[in-house]
């Protein structure tokens, strides 16, 4: 089977192909047109819902070998528009076949649910929905700020917005005042709109270009919506951050997001498909755009910046600029001397809660305070409007009635353009004598494993421990710091050291032995050489023997001249016969003047020196 | 000048000891606020690094669970216990926040109640000084081989003093890989993504083995032997990383 597609498009009726006949006028009423008979018809609408201002696309989808005429259909209060044809032809088996599809645009004049009746007999129904504002987002008619006033591109209407030269995207800022004061933070929403079909996605977030403001707290979700503006669709991302100026004066500022938009590649005036189909998708569809990423700028934004007046400034102020409420609770009514408790400040308003700062309670005679901690609670995700609560432990000193004071708290209201101190209201404790002062008067309460006295004004918690063993600054075990570590390897290395210098000492006598001894066998055997070659037999054998008492003399740890042929017993080696035998010739030799033949003083030497040699070398 | 290598050695040794020994024994006495553990790095006390103190931290963790706080009363007194593992106080309140809270009580074993006989810090002076002992012991039966046996009965003991101090950091060592659950509640994912349904919770107070830690979410591993990844803000280290 071959199949062989050929695809014409027609976008105006000058490009029209097969019969089609276009319409420049409302509700014309002829529609796409066909000839032949065996056609089949199919209808589709989109979007079902839409705003009002905005259009939706009817295809009309026709396939078969003929063509048929398809009358647009007529709905009081709908605008049909063919805005553009384009035809396929498949060669199957040398068979063609044409499948036609018209495209209409269908504007609402008003708002309702409206009833496209089928386009052939047999085809259902087209049910399109149009609400008032933007039927998808719930967008009032009020967001459609410029309206259909008319949007001149490159220039800014009343409402902040200017559209770049193409009208495919804005940036603009929207502030509820332009006079702030210095360190006061004011929300601020940056919009960017990008118009359907031609602007096709924001890069990156928008960029404030202003060195006298600083941006914070923007939004990472950005809300995003569909607006019609002008009468156009616009999709619209608004993110939402805390604007404060750096200095007084008076300061402009603008936004700049960079935006992907599609470019028309043809003069307007010079194409006639662009004046025909003035709708963005079709010339998408046409390819009479191209995507180019531009940089998009909000207006200029003027801002006077006030600095904070210095007449009236509190004492405690720390830099809160905004609205602000207080008040204090603490975690007990009731405590013990001794026992502590937790002091809450709330501070709730709007402004910029990170300038919001309490020492909160001092320490007097009555209360032993501690540093307090602080932490925010918003659902604001500019962190504008939100609470912040600061803990205090606190720790009653005496015994009695004691009272919290009156906590002040002093910013600037940009409203009243004034400093304001509002103080929380007092709090009275009911403290009872501590644990260790109550044992000194009350019989001994139940006690514990351990004899400890069981606390049970806390649940039976068994009472607080008073504080005087030493701090550490860390929960590591010692033996795992590094310093313990490293003093313990220091001792481990000069503990090697000295074993090792021990052994090097002793290596150094042993080798001194060794020569000592290597020396003194080479003396004994030149010896026993000398009296060898002069025959002397006595000489020979008393320098045999002698040397033979030293060795064994160090191996017994005995002085040499006491060896004895009693003490070369068996155990010393197997020559040990040879040399009792050595020891009587040395006595024959002495007492009986026995004189010996050359090879017997041979093979004495050799005896001699093969046990001299073992006595070194172990 | 061989000779003179060993006996300079063991002074040396000695020297250094005792001069850790001072030190140690020069570090500041003075007892910890009892809430400055658990707060947060204020700007103004960033400069200085924290200190704990046992009864400090168990008055904390006392006022913890007065407080209705578990999570943080648990944290607390096993902070404590790391300091001082033989506190009866402690342990008597660790169970009862702990059996409030509708969690297991904890049982400890021969070994890990014989290596926490005493304070960890402690332990580590004895295991240096039986290090000293034995390592100058057997230096020393070098040097006097006529004193052989009485050194080696010494080294022997100075080794003791080391395996007892290698045993504490064997019982230790879990609990230094350990957080505590101080949120109320503590999702329990199977993946460190957010967004994602946990596959179970972890209550407040409930100890568990940390593993491992990746974008804000830690690995966690239960008694049990389940595990997961929890959000880190849900857990507090039983030894918190400075």
């Amino acid at each position: 089977m071959t199949i062989v597609s050929v695809v014409l498009i027609a976008a105006s009726p000058q490009f029209a192909v097969a019969g089609l006949n276009p319409v420049s006028g409302a509700n014309a009423g002829a529609g796409a047109t066909a000839g032949a008979a065996s056609a089949a018809i199919d209808a589709t609408l989109e979007p079902q819902q839409i705003a009002l201002g905005e259009s939706a696309r009817l295809t009309i989808l026709s396939s078969g070998n003929g063509t048929l005429k398809v009358p647009l259909p007529v709905v009081a209060g709908l605008e049909f528009r063919v805005v553009g044809e384009s035809r396929r032809f498949q060669m199957i088996n040398g068979a063609a076949i044409a499948t036609t599809a018209t495209i209409v645009r269908v504007t609402p004049d008003v708002a309702g649910v409206f009833t496209i009746p089928g386009i052939t007999p047999k085809s259902p129904p087209l049910v399109l929905r149009v609400t008032p504002g933007n039927g998808r987002t719930g967008v009032s008619p009020d967001d459609e700020l410029p309206g259909r006033t008319g949007l001149i591109p490159g220039k800014t209407d009343a409402n902040g917005i200017r559209l770049t030269p193409d009208g495919s995207a804005f940036v603009r800022l929207s502030t509820p005042k332009h006079e702030i004061y210095v360190g006061e933070s004011i929300p601020v929403e940056i919009q960017v709109g990008m118009r359907d079909g031609f602007a096709v996605s924001v890069n990156g977030l928008p960029k404030l270009n202003s060195g006298d403001f600083t941006l914070n707290n923007l939004s990472r979700q950005p809300e995003r919506v569909e607006k019609a503006i002008d009468g156009k669709p616009f999709t619209v991302i608004t993110w939402r951050s805390l604007l404060s100026a750096i200095k007084p004066g008076a300061y402009s500022l603008t936004f700049e997001a960079p935006v992907t938009v599609r470019i028309r590649t043809r003069p307007q005036r010079e194409s006639m498909l662009d004046d025909l189909l003035g709708d963005p998708f079709m010339q998408n569809v046409f390819g009479a755009t191209v995507q180019k990423e531009l940089k998009v700028t909000s207006p200029e934004a003027a801002f006077t910046v006030l600095a904070l007046p210095v007449d009236g400034r509190p004492a405690d102020f720390g830099g809160a600029v905004g609205s602000f409420k207080v008040s204090t609770d603490v975690s007990s009514a009731t405590t013990a001397a001794g026992d502590p408790l937790t002091l809450r400040m709330h501070v709730n308003g709007t402004g910029n809660f990170d300038r919001v700062a309490t020492t909160m309670l001092g320490s007097d005679g009555d209360w032993k305070t501690y540093e307090p901690k602080s932490s925010f609670n918003t659902t604001d995700p500019t962190q504008y409007r939100g609470e912040k609560i600061f803990e205090q432990p606190l720790i009653a000193t005496h015994p009695g009635a004691q009272t919290i004071p009156a906590i002040p708290f002093s910013y600037f209201d940009p409203g009243t353009r004034r400093y304001e101190t509002a103080r929380t209201a007092p709090l009275t404790v009911a403290v009872s004598p501590s644990a260790a002062d109550s044992a000194a008067v009350a019989p001994p309460p139940a006690a514990g494993s351990s004899g400890t006295p069981v606390d049970a004004t806390h649940g039976g918690l068994r009472p607080d421990h008073a504080a005087t063993d030493a701090a550490v600054d860390t929960l590591v075990p010692l033996y795992l710091q590094p310093r313990f570590v490293g003093l313990s390897s220091a001792l481990a290395l000069l503990f090697a050291g000295g074993w090792v210098a021990l052994r090097r000492r002793e290596r150094g006598t042993t080798d001194a032995r060794t020569r000592a001894a290597a020396q003194m066998t080479e003396t004994f055997l030149a010896q026993m050489a000398g009296a060898s070659a002069a025959g002397d037999t006595l000489q020979f054998f008393n320098t045999a023997r002698s040397a033979i008492q030293h060795v064994l003399g160090a191996r017994l740890q005995i002085a040499p001249e006491e060896i004895t042929a009693a003490d070369v017993h068996p155990g010393l080696g197997d020559d040990s016969d040879d040399l009792r035998q050595l020891f009587a010739l040395a006595d024959e030799a002495n007492y009986a003047g026995r004189s010996l033949q050359p090879p017997d003083f041979e093979r004495w030497t050799q005896i001699v020196r093969r046990r001299l040699t073992r006595e070194i070398a172990s | 000048m061989t000779c003179r290598a060993p006996t300079l050695a063991l002074t040396l040794a000695l020297a250094l000891a005792l001069g850790a020994g001072t030190f140690a024994a020069a570090q500041p006495a003075t007892p910890a606020p009892p809430t400055q553990p658990t707060q947060p790095p204020q700007p103004q006390q960033r400069q200085q690094p924290p200190s704990y103190s046992a009864a400090a931290l168990y008055n904390l963790g006392n006022a913890d669970a007065r407080a209705g706080k578990p999570g943080a009363a648990v944290l607390n007194y096993e902070r404590a216990r790391l300091l001082d593992p033989n506190d009866p106080d402690l342990e008597a309140n660790l169970r009862q926040v702990r059996e409030a809270a509708g969690l297991a009580p904890e049982s400890r074993g021969r070994f890990d109640r014989f290596a926490t006989f005493a304070a960890p810090r402690i332990l580590a002076w004895i295991g240096l000084l039986g290090f000293l002992i034995a390592g100058a012991s057997l230096l020393a039966r070098q040097l006097y081989p006529g004193h052989r046996h009485k050194l080696a009965a010494s080294a022997v003991a100075g080794i003791l003093a080391v395996v007892a101090t290698l045993c504490n950091a064997i019982a230790l060592w879990p609990t230094l890989h350990e957080a505590v659950v101080v949120a109320h509640s503590a999702p329990v994912q199977v993946a460190p993504v957010l967004d994602e349904e946990p596959s179970f919770v972890l209550p407040e107070a409930e100890t568990v083995r940390v593993n491992a830690v990746h974008d804000g979410f830690v690995l966690v591993q239960t008694r049990s032997g389940r595990a997961g990844w929890v959000p880190e803000a849900n857990l507090a280290l039983v030894v918190p990383k400075h």
